[in-house]
Parts: structure tokens; sequence; C-alpha cells
């Protein structure tokens, strides 16, 4: 009863794009699909909207493999944003509602009730060549809701977007979520996945890297964070004498300490004991999926990919 | 929100809403409103041209040799056309004479002088079994109608004066002399056309040419035009990234055959705008000219060449034309990324078009010959050929059915491979494809 994804395969020309991916989404999640670009996560959206054939492998949803099942099943918001310039916002929703079965009057208000929420209603008798790229970027998430599907596959949703579109649209899939639907969305910016998402995949050059519920993803790399704040000081000399810690942000006000595996947070508090220190503050937490990112990749998320880019390949993410 | 949906996948129904949102969009532009008006204008003035060839025609001089069995009859009919057909009150007020007899005694330098185009009809007398003369001019369309009217005047002069000269007066009734305009070409071409003697009454024969070259011409330019109305509305959603959107939401084949529909549906709309004022003007300047330059049997024949058959043929030829080249066009189109492409790519595309257009004129200047009979049996060009070869005539209905037949089995199976070639090229981005790329689309 998941969306699978079953060892895809696929390549353009001398590009590998997939290397084998495997991941599954429980139904009713919101799901993040991070990775830089070039890491695969349009083309295996692509591949599970029928759009586009995989070499190998295959993406199924509730057993059916998604090739078999109607377009209106997923809900798409291309990375690249585009719509039709000249034509009026609501005859394109209406146009594209209508392509997925929904009746002209009743895509119509639904429009209506989706623009009021994102408080652009005034947009609606706008042509799309008039409108500023994040109130596109609304238009577009409105045309892939619109039809009410059961799962919605989102490219980078939030990016281009300013901070109260991104609340309004965090807002929006939690509210898909409990209405039952599943979210699927990629991103590379881990923040944004950490604060959204039951579940995520990490992936690189197309393959998975590490998966499951944000909580056992954090804890994969057997790492631990301690946040730390010391009544005299913040430069916590007596930190040098313990092996297998590091300060990886120091703060006046509190400092994080990553601990590797086998360094304990009870091994460091009994070193800040033993060193006189008095500490104001002791908190154990998990790695931020950031710093998780690198430890599994070897980069940061948002560095470029250099794939060996053949002439016509795809511009796939 | 619960949203009701419809069941199925859509089909035909999606097909019918991308080729509606297609249709309004064509039609409300400004670039439609631009060129119907432009294509109006130039259909009107092609259809005011016979009125203004009358005008022009009264001011040229027409010449004809003349091939007599005796030199006698030979001289007698140039000094009796000579004055009879220049002495008349609307020769040119210089004193340009209409005419210009020589006489020839070879038919075959005859023949070949008209071939040449060295003079615009040669007149070949012959005596009959009865006594009586028999005329043929032979021309391949240098002879307005006016002029082969009066052609024939001038003859049924040499007639009875021949009747006059040569006979007693109590001998054979004198029988009007045999008259009829015939294309040398026809008779080169071994009379396969099922001995049809080819020869038609000159002034239709133009009539039939004039609206041949209007069809021609009006399929040809809307064709090329409309294919890359589909072309660049194809590229338009590439490379404004709609595409993304519309393939997730219809198939391949809902949006090609949609698009085909709308827009052709959009230039049928257009060519009927453009087409009936023309033949408003076309039925009006015969009424003009006769008020403008006397009443002339000849000008009513200027219709003659338009039959409802015609029209039919031209209607029918435009959509599966228009079919068989927006499919092509769309399959091009899914293969490029930006709008400026697309002018690099236009001339080549249009070649297959231009490859028909060239035995088309040459069908309509009367030319049967194997080519052009085989040109007009190709799906890609038949809908100029046959178009032309049918406004001359001289068709018969098996070739008619086997064009039709070719070109209705070419569209769907053509339309398909389009299919194909979108659906893999509308995703692709880069550089402006090459023929590899073109065939990896194909096999998909």
């Amino acid at each position: 009863m998941t969306l699978v994804v079953d060892h895809l395969h696929k390549r353009f020309g001398s590009v590998v794009a997939l290397d084998d991916l495997v991941f599954e989404v429980a139904p009713g999640q919101v799901f993040g699909f991070l990775g830089a670009n070039g890491a695969g996560k349009t083309t295996t959206m692509r591949i599970t909207l029928g759009v586009l054939e995989p070499d190998a492998g295959q993406v199924t949803w509730r057993g059916v493999e998604s090739h078999r099942l109607p377009r209106s099943t997923w809900g798409y918001l291309p990375e690249e944003r585009g719509l039709y310039s000249r034509m009026r916002v609501m005859d394109q929703l209406v146009f594209f509602a209508g392509l997925h079965g929904v009746p002209g009057d009743v895509a119509r208000r639904e429009a209506l009730a989706w623009l009021s929420r994102f408080r652009a209603l005034d947009l609606a008798n706008r042509k799309a060549e008039q409108l500023s790229k994040g109130n596109q970027q609304k238009i577009q998430f409105i045309a892939a809701v619109l039809h009410d599907p059961q799962v919605l596959l989102m490219d980078e949703p939030f990016t281009g977007l300013d901070p109260v579109n991104v609340m309004l649209l965090r807002e929006a899939f939690l509210e898909l979520r409990d209405r039952g639907r599943t979210v699927v969305f990629s991103t590379h910016q881990m923040e944004v996945a950490e604060a959204l998402c039951e579940s995520v995949a990490i992936v690189d050059r197309g393959r998975m890297v590490v998966g499951g519920t944000l909580r056992d993803v954090r804890r994969s790399t057997g790492r631990r964070l301690v946040r730390i704040s010391v009544a005299e000081g913040h430069r916590l000399p007596w930190l040098a004498a313990l092996p297998g810690a590091r300060v990886i942000q120091a703060g006046v006000e509190r400092s994080s300490v990553e601990l590797e595996p086998g360094t304990e947070p009870e091994d460091l508090l009994a070193a800040a004991v033993a060193a006189g220190a008095r500490v104001l503050h002791f908190e154990v937490a998990d790695p931020t999926l950031e710093q998780i990112f690198i430890d599994h990749v070897g980069r940061p998320p948002d560095e470029e990919t250099h794939l060996a880019s053949a002439p016509a390949a795809e511009d796939a993410a | 929100m619960p949203v009701g949906r419809t069941q199925g996948s859509g089909g035909i129904r999606n097909v019918w809403l991308v080729a509606r949102r297609e249709y309004i969009e064509r039609v409300r532009s400004r670039a439609f409103v631009f060129s119907t008006l432009l294509l109006t204008g130039l259909a009107i003035i092609v259809a005011l041209i016979p009125l203004g060839v009358r005008l022009v025609d009264r001011a040229t001089v027409t010449r004809v040799v003349v091939v007599a069995p005796d030199a006698a009859i030979g001289d007698r009919a140039v000094a009796t056309m000579d004055g009879f057909l220049n002495t008349r009150t609307d020769t040119a007020g210089d004193g340009t004479p209409t005419f210009t007899f020589e006489r020839l005694d070879d038919p075959e330098a005859a023949r070949r002088l008209v071939l040449d185009g060295a003079v615009a009809g040669a007149l070949l007398i012959e005596r009959t079994t009865e006594g009586g003369l028999d005329f043929t001019v032979l021309s391949i369309g240098g002879l307005s109608p006016d002029r082969a009217q009066l052609l024939q005047v001038g003859t049924f002069a040499v007639g009875i004066l021949d009747w006059t000269a040569s006979q007693p007066p109590s001998g054979t009734p004198f029988v009007l002399p045999g008259f009829q305009v015939s294309d040398p070409n026809i008779g080169r071409s071994g009379g396969t056309t099922g001995g049809s003697p080819g020869t038609i009454d000159a002034a239709e024969y133009a009539s039939r040419r004039i609206v041949g070259i209007v069809f021609v011409v009006l399929s040809f330019l809307t064709l090329v035009f409309y294919g890359l109305w589909v072309a660049s509305g194809v590229v338009a959603e590439k490379a404004g990234r709609v595409m993304e959107l519309l393939i997730s939401a219809a198939t391949a084949q809902q949006l090609v055959l949609g698009k085909i529909l709308g827009i052709g549906l959009a230039g049928l709309t257009q060519v009927s705008l453009v087409l009936l004022p023309a033949i408003l003007a076309l039925l009006g300047s015969g009424e003009l000219g006769n008020q403008l330059l006397g009443p002339d049997a000849a000008a009513a024949s200027s219709l003659a060449g338009l039959s409802p058959g015609l029209i039919a043929a031209f209607l029918v030829y435009f959509v599966l034309g228009f079919a068989l080249y927006a499919a092509l066009y769309a399959g091009a189109g899914s293969l490029l990324s930006r709008a400026e492409d697309l002018q690099t790519v236009a001339l080549p595309l249009s070649i297959p078009a231009i490859m028909g257009y060239f035995p088309a004129v040459l069908a309509l200047s009367g030319g049967t010959s194997a080519f052009i009979r085989f040109a007009s049996y190709v799906p890609l060009w038949s809908p100029f050929v046959m178009l032309a070869r049918l406004s001359i005539g001289r068709v018969e209905p098996w070739e008619v059915v086997l064009s039709l037949g070719l070109l209705i089995v070419t569209v769907p199976l053509v339309t398909l491979l389009a299919i194909r070639v979108y659906r893999a090229g509308v995703l692709l981005y880069g550089q402006p494809p090459t023929v590899a790329t073109f065939l990896r689309a194909i096999r998909g």
C-alpha cells in the first residue's frame, strides 16, 4: 500500500541518471527526496509520472505500475516552472484541471478557493506573463492540486518563494497530508525537509544513500550532537582532552559539539565536571540533516555535482 | 476540498480540450488577424487577375504562325485574318495591331516555336474531306481567352472566303470551320489518358489554369504556414516549460492530435475567410469586366474552372494534406528547445512541400509526364500536384482514388510516428536535433 521505487536504472547517453534506486513512501506521509542537483530526483519523478521510461525497474503505487494508473493519480509541480504566457490564470487552471477530468464549474470554484488561501485572488484574471516568479509558482502549485490527486510530486517546490509563501505552502502540504494525500517533494534545502518530513531519502548520483524515518536517518551515522553552555567563558579548553569530540559550532551562549561513535554524551559531561566547568545547559541531540548529508555524500547538498554531460542530454536533476 | 472527477484518463475529451484551447488562442492572436487580412487581400487580387489580363490584353500583340496545306491558302489566311482582326475598333490607340500572322510551311517547326514560347500559338489549317477547312490552334497557354475567341472569329472569315473562292456557287453548302485549341504537350506524352482528345476550349483552359494556380498556391502556402504554426506551438510549449505540466496531465497522443485538430480548424477558418471574398470577387469581376470592357463571351467562362467538385477536392486534399504536414511539423517541433531553433529548421522542413510544388506548377501548364503523374500519387505531394491536375482536367478516376487512398493510409501512419517522436522529444532539451537524434527518438 505504498509508493515503491523499485530498483530503477536510467541512463541518458553516457550519463547514468539512476543507478539501482530503491525506496518506499508510506501513504499519507510528507516525504522528502533529498539530493544535490543531478542526483536523479527529477528523473525519478518523471518515471513515476509515466512520462519517461526506466531502463530497468519500476515504480508502483498501491501495487499497480505507475504508468498504468490514470494521470490524475498524480499532481506534479515541475522544477522548471512554466505556464501559457498569454493565457489568463483562471483559464489555465480550468484547462489543466479539465485535462484531469474536472468539470469547468468545479475547477473554477476550487481554483478560487486555492487562490484565496494563497492570498492571490487578484491574479485570477491576469495573464501568466504579468506574474512574478513567486506568483507563477503558486499558480503552478494550484494547477498540480486542483484535481485532488492521491500523490503529489513536487520538484523543488520551495525554491524562489519568499518566507511568507514558504509558510503558506508548508501549511498546504500539511493540510493535504491530513486529508490522506501523499506528498513527495524534492529539495536540496535540508532545513525545510527537517521541518516538514516524516521520512526522507537521500540520493546521490542516482543511488540511494540513506532513507527511512527522519529519526532513523538522523541516527544513521552513529554520531551524536551535544549542545552545551558553561558559566565561565565559552572556549571549553578541556574538550581537547576528550577524544572523538569536536566543536562544530562555537557560540557565546551555547556551543554544539559533535561526538564520534564510541564517545558518549556522559563522557563529555564527566570531562566538563572534572575540569571544574559549571554546566548551565546540557542537551543531547541528533545531528542535523545537513550534517548527515555531508557525512554520507562527502559534500554539502547545494554544491554542484559535476556530471559528464553528453550533448542533448536531459537537464535532469 | 473534494473534487468531483469523471472517470477515465480523458481520451477523446482531452484531445478536444487541447484542440479548443489551441483554436481559441490562434484565432484570437494578432498574427491570425493580420495574416487573414493579408491573404484575403492577395486572394482578391489574384481573383481580379483575369480582369487585369483583359485590360492588358488589349494593348499586347499576339504572334501567331499559320501552317496551311498549301501556300495559297496560307497566304490568303494570313491576309484575311490580318485585315479582319487588326482593323477592329478596339485595336490599341497607337496603332499597334492585335495580332501578327506569319506563314510557316513546316508544322513541326511551328510546334517547336509554340513549345519554346516564341509565338503565342500556331494555327494549323487542314482541308477536310468535305472540302471545308479545319483549324487547330497549338498553344501552351500563351493565348488569352479573348484572343482565342478573336482568332476563332478570324478563322470563320477565312472559312467563308475559302468557300466562296473555291466552290462553285451550286457546290457543297458552307460548313462551319472546325476550331479547337490544343496543347502540344499532350500530344507528345503518348495519350495514355485513355484516348481522350486532350483538347478543351481555350477560354475554359485558361480559366482552369487560373483557378488551379490559386488553389495550388493557397494549399502550398497554407500547409507550410499552418505546419509552422504547429511546430512553433510545440516549441513554445517546450521553451516556456509548460510542456512539463502538459505531459503530466495528458498523453502525447492527446496532445499531438489535439494540437493538429485545433490548428487545423483555425486554418480551415482562415482559408474559408480568405476564399469566400475571393470567389465573390471572381464572380463580380466577370460582371464588372462586361460593364467596363463590353460584353465578352470569354469572360463568362472565367469561372468555368471553378466547379463545386474542384472546391470539394481542394477541401479534401487540404484536410488530409494538413493532417500529414501538421504531424510532421509536430514531430519536428518536439525535438527543438528554443523558438530560435525553429528558424534554422523551417527551410529544411518545407523542402518536401517545395519538391511537390514544382510538379504541381508543371501540371498546371498542362504537363502530364510520367513524373507528374507519379508525383500526383505521392502522399506528401498529391495535395498540390493532384489538385493542379484536377483543376486542369484529364485525370482518370482511378488516379484520384489511388492518390486519396495513399494519403488516407499515410496520414495515420505518419501521425503515429510523430506521436512517438513527440513522446521522446518533448522532454529533450539541448542542441537542435540531428538525423541521429531523430532516428533515436523514432526507435523510442
